[in-house]
C-alpha cells in the first residue's frame, strides 16, 4: 500500500503540487487524469523518488520512501517517465534487458532471459528486438520502454502517459496489458492518461487533478460524471453508459 | 545477433592491442644501435620511461574522457575541453608560487604531485559539479563555461609565472609545465598506484556506467544512488586528468579524438569495451605519433601540435555532423 499525505512541491516559488493526500490501494489500476500542467507527472515523480518533495509524506509498504534503499525499491517499484531521450546506441532487446539490472546487474541469467522474452512478447516487439532504438518510430520506442518496465517485474508499476505516440491498436493493447498485469499478476498499476475513456474502461480508481490539487478521487463511476468532468476540463461533456462503463463524449 | 556483435568487438579489441604492441616495439627498437651495448643501454634508458609515461597517459585520458562523457550524457565534450588540465597546471603553479620554488614540496616531484592531486580532487569536483548543476547539464552552456574557464585558468597561471620571475619567464614555464619533450617520469610509480587505486575504489561505480547513460531518471528507477555515483566518478576523472597533465602537460584534444574513435569503432553502449578501446586508441596515437615525430620529423614538430590540429578539425567535424546538440 502506498499512502500519500499533504504532498507539496514548489518550483521557483510557484506551488505546482499542493497538499495532495490519497491512498493507492494495492492490486488495482489507478489512473491520474487532468489538464496539462495540473501536476500529474510531478506527483508521479515524487512518489517514485525521482523528484524530491518539499513537504508531506510518501509512505510505501511500511516505510517512508526516502528510507528505502534505492536498490531494494527498484525491485518493488518501476516507473516510466513522460519524456525519455536515450543517447546511446542500444537495441530494443538491450534496452529491455536493462529492466533486469536491479536483480542481476550486468550478468543476465537464463531466468532473466525468459522474463525479457516475455516482456518483448507482451509489447509485440519480436520483429524489432534487434533494431537500434534511435531508428524506431516514436510509438515503437514507447513500446520498447514499456517492455523494459514490464521486465523490471515489480509489484508497483507507474506509467506516465504510456499511450503517448501509440496508434489505437497498440494503445488498446497497452491498456489490456495493464489489466493483465493487475488481474493475472496482481500488480498495482498507476497511470497518467489523457484519454478519459481508456481511464474509465480499464481502471478501478480515478484520481483527477486540477491546479496541483486533487479535484476528485474515487471509483470510475464516482469520478466520471458530467458535472465533475466539465468542472475539471472546462469543456462540455455527455456521458453514455456502454458495457456498464461511463463513456464520455466531449466537443 | 547480440553475441555476434560482442564477439566482433572482442576481435576489434585484439586488433587494437596488436597495433599498440607494434607501435611500442617500433618505438623501442627503431634506429637502435645493437652492436654497441653502451648505446643500446642508453637508448633503452631514455625510451623506456617515455614509453611507460605515454601508455599511462593514454589510459588516464582515454578512460577519463569516456567516463566524463557518459556522466554528462554528451559525446562532444571532454574534461580537457572544459579546462580541467588548465586547472591542474594552475594549481601546480600556485602551489610552487605560494610555497616558493625552493621549498621541499616544490623540489620533491612526488610530494609536489601528491599536494597537487589532493587540491585538484577537491577544487575540480567542487567547480565542475557546481557548473553541471547551474547549467542543468545543458551542453552548450557547459561548453561555453568550460571555454571561458580554460582561458581564465590559463591567464592566472601565466600571470603567476610572470610575477615569480619576469626574467626567467620562459624557462620557468618549462619547468612548471611538462611536455612531450620534457616528460615528468619521476612520478611514474606514484601515478600507476594512483590509477590502480582509482579503478579498484570505483569498481562498483564503473560497473554502473552502462545504466547511467540511460539518463538520471532511468538510472534512479533501476536502483542507482545517482548523485553519489556521479560525484565519485567525477572525482576519479579529475584525478586521471591530474596524472596525465602532470606527466606530459596539457593535450586538449587527445581525449576527444580517442573517446569518439572508440565510440565510432565499437558502436556499443558497453563501457567495458568503450573505456579499454579508448585507452588503446590513445596508446596508438601517442606512441605511434611520437615514433613518427622522432624519426621522420626528428623532433622538429612536437606531437601535441599534431594532436591539437587534428583534434580541432575532428571536433569541428563532430559538431557539424551531429543531428542535434
Ligand atoms: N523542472 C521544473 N521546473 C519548473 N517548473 C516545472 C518543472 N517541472 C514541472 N514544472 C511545472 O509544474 C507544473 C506541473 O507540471 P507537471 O509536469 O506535473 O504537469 P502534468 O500534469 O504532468 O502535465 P501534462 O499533462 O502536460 O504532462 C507545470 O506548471 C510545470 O510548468
Ligand atoms: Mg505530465
Amino acid at each position: 500500500m502506498m499512502k500519500i499525505q499533504e504532498l507539496t512541491k514548489q518550483y521557483d516559488g510557484k506551488t505546482v503540487v499542493d497538499g495532495v493526500t490519497f491512498t493507492i490501494p494495492k492490486g488495482k489500476v489507478i489512473s491520474l487524469i487532468g489538464p496539462n500542467g495540473a501536476g500529474k507527472s510531478t506527483v508521479m515523480g515524487m512518489i517514485s523518488r525521482l523528484i524530491a518533495h518539499d513537504s508531506g509524506l510518501v509512505h510505501f509498504e511500511g516505510k517512508d520512501i526516502g528510507k528505502w534503499k534505492s536498490k531494494e525499491l527498484s525491485k518493488r517499484l518501476a516507473i516510466l517517465t513522460q519524456s525519455n531521450n536515450i543517447q546511446m546506441k542500444l537495441t530494443v532487446r538491450e534496452l529491455v534487458t536493462f529492466g533486469r539490472f536491479p536483480y542481476s546487474g550486468n550478468r543476465i541469467t537464463s531466468e532473466d532471459e525468459s522474463i525479457i522474452n516475455q516482456a518483448i512478447a507482451y509489447m509485440e516487439l519480436e520483429e524489432f528486438q534487434d533494431r537500434f532504438i534511435d531508428e524506431l518510430s516514436g510509438g515503437q520506442r514507447q513500446r520498447a520502454l514499456i517492455a523494459m518496465v514490464i521486465a523490471q517485474d515489480t509489484e508497483y508499476v507507474l506509467l506516465d502517459e504510456p499511450t503517448n505516440n501509440l496508434d489505437i491498436y497498440h494503445a488498446t493493447n497497452m491498456m489490456k496489458t495493464v489489466r493483465r498485469l493487475c488481474d493475472e499478476l496482481g500488480k498495482t498499476v498507476i497511470l497518467v492518461l489523457h484519454e478519459i475513456n481508456y481511464a474509465a474502461f480499464y481502471s478501478d480508481y480515478i484520481c483527477a487533478f486540477k491546479d496541483g490539487k486533487i479535484a476528485k478521487f474515487g471509483t470510475v463511476e464516482e469520478v466520471i460524471t458530467k458535472e465533475n468532468l466539465s468542472e475539471i476540463y472546462q469543456v462540455d461533456f455527455e456521458i453514455l453508459t456502454i458495457a456498464g462503463k461511463p463513456l464520455s463524449i466531449y466537443y | 545477433m547480440n553475441t555476434l556483435a560482442i564477439r566482433a568487438n572482442r576481435r576489434k579489441l585484439l586488433i587494437l592491442l596488436a597495433l599498440v604492441l607494434l607501435c611500442a616495439i617500433g618505438y623501442m627498437l627503431l634506429d637502435v644501435n645493437f652492436s654497441n651495448p653502451k648505446l643500446l643501454a642508453y637508448a633503452m634508458k631514455i625510451r623506456t620511461p617515455k614509453l611507460i609515461v605515454m601508455l599511462i597517459t593514454a589510459f588516464a585520458i582515454g578512460g577519463a574522457s569516456i567516463v566524463f562523457q557518459s556522466i554528462i550524457n554528451n559525446t562532444i565534450v571532454t574534461p580537457c575541453l572544459l579546462g580541467m588540465n588548465s586547472l591542474y597546471t594552475l594549481i601546480h603553479t600556485a602551489v610552487v608560487f605560494f610555497l616558493g620554488s625552493a621549498s621541499v614540496v616544490a623540489i620533491n616531484a612526488n610530494l609536489s604531485f601528491a599536494v597537487d592531486v589532493v587540491l585538484m580532487g577537491i577544487v575540480a569536483t567542487v567547480i565542475y559539479s557546481w557548473i553541471f548543476k547551474k547549467t542543468k547539464h545543458n551542453v552548450l552552456y557547459v561548453l561555453l563555461v568550460g571555454t571561458v574557464l580554460t582561458s581564465f585558468f590559463g591567464s592566472i597561471q601565466t600571470t603567476l609565472t610572470r610575477v615569480m620571475d619576469p626574467n626567467e619567464y620562459d624557462s620557468l614555464l618549462n619547468t612548471l609545465v611538462a611536455s612531450f619533450n620534457n616528460i615528468n617520469s619521476e612520478i611514474i610509480l606514484f601515478s600507476l598506484v594512483l590509477l590502480i587505486g582509482i579503478v579498484v575504489v570505483l569498481r562498483k561505480e564503473l560497473a554502473l556506467l552502462d545504466v547511467l547513460t540511460l539518463g538520471k531518471h532511468q538510472a534512479i528507477n533501476l536502483g542507482v544512488d545517482y548523485d553519489r555515483c556521479i560525484r565519485r566518478l567525477l572525482l576519479g576523472v579529475t584525478l586521471c586528468i591530474a596524472v596525465a597533465t602532470a606527466m606530459v602537460g596539457p593535450i586538449s584534444f587527445l581525449g576527444l579524438i580517442i573517446a569518439n574513435l572508440s565510440r565510432q569503432f565499437f558502436k556499443t553502449f558497453r563501457h567495458s569495451q568503450l573505456v579499454v578501446g579508448s585507452a588503446l586508441f590513445g596508446m596508438i596515437v601517442l606512441v605511434g605519433g611520437q615514433l613518427i615525430v622522432e624519426h621522420i620529423y626528428t623532433y622538429s614538430v612536437p606531437i601535441s601540435v599534431f594532436i591539437t590540429v587534428g583534434g580541432g578539425l575532428y571536433f569541428l567535424y563532430l559538431l557539424l555532423t551531429r543531428k542535434k546538440v
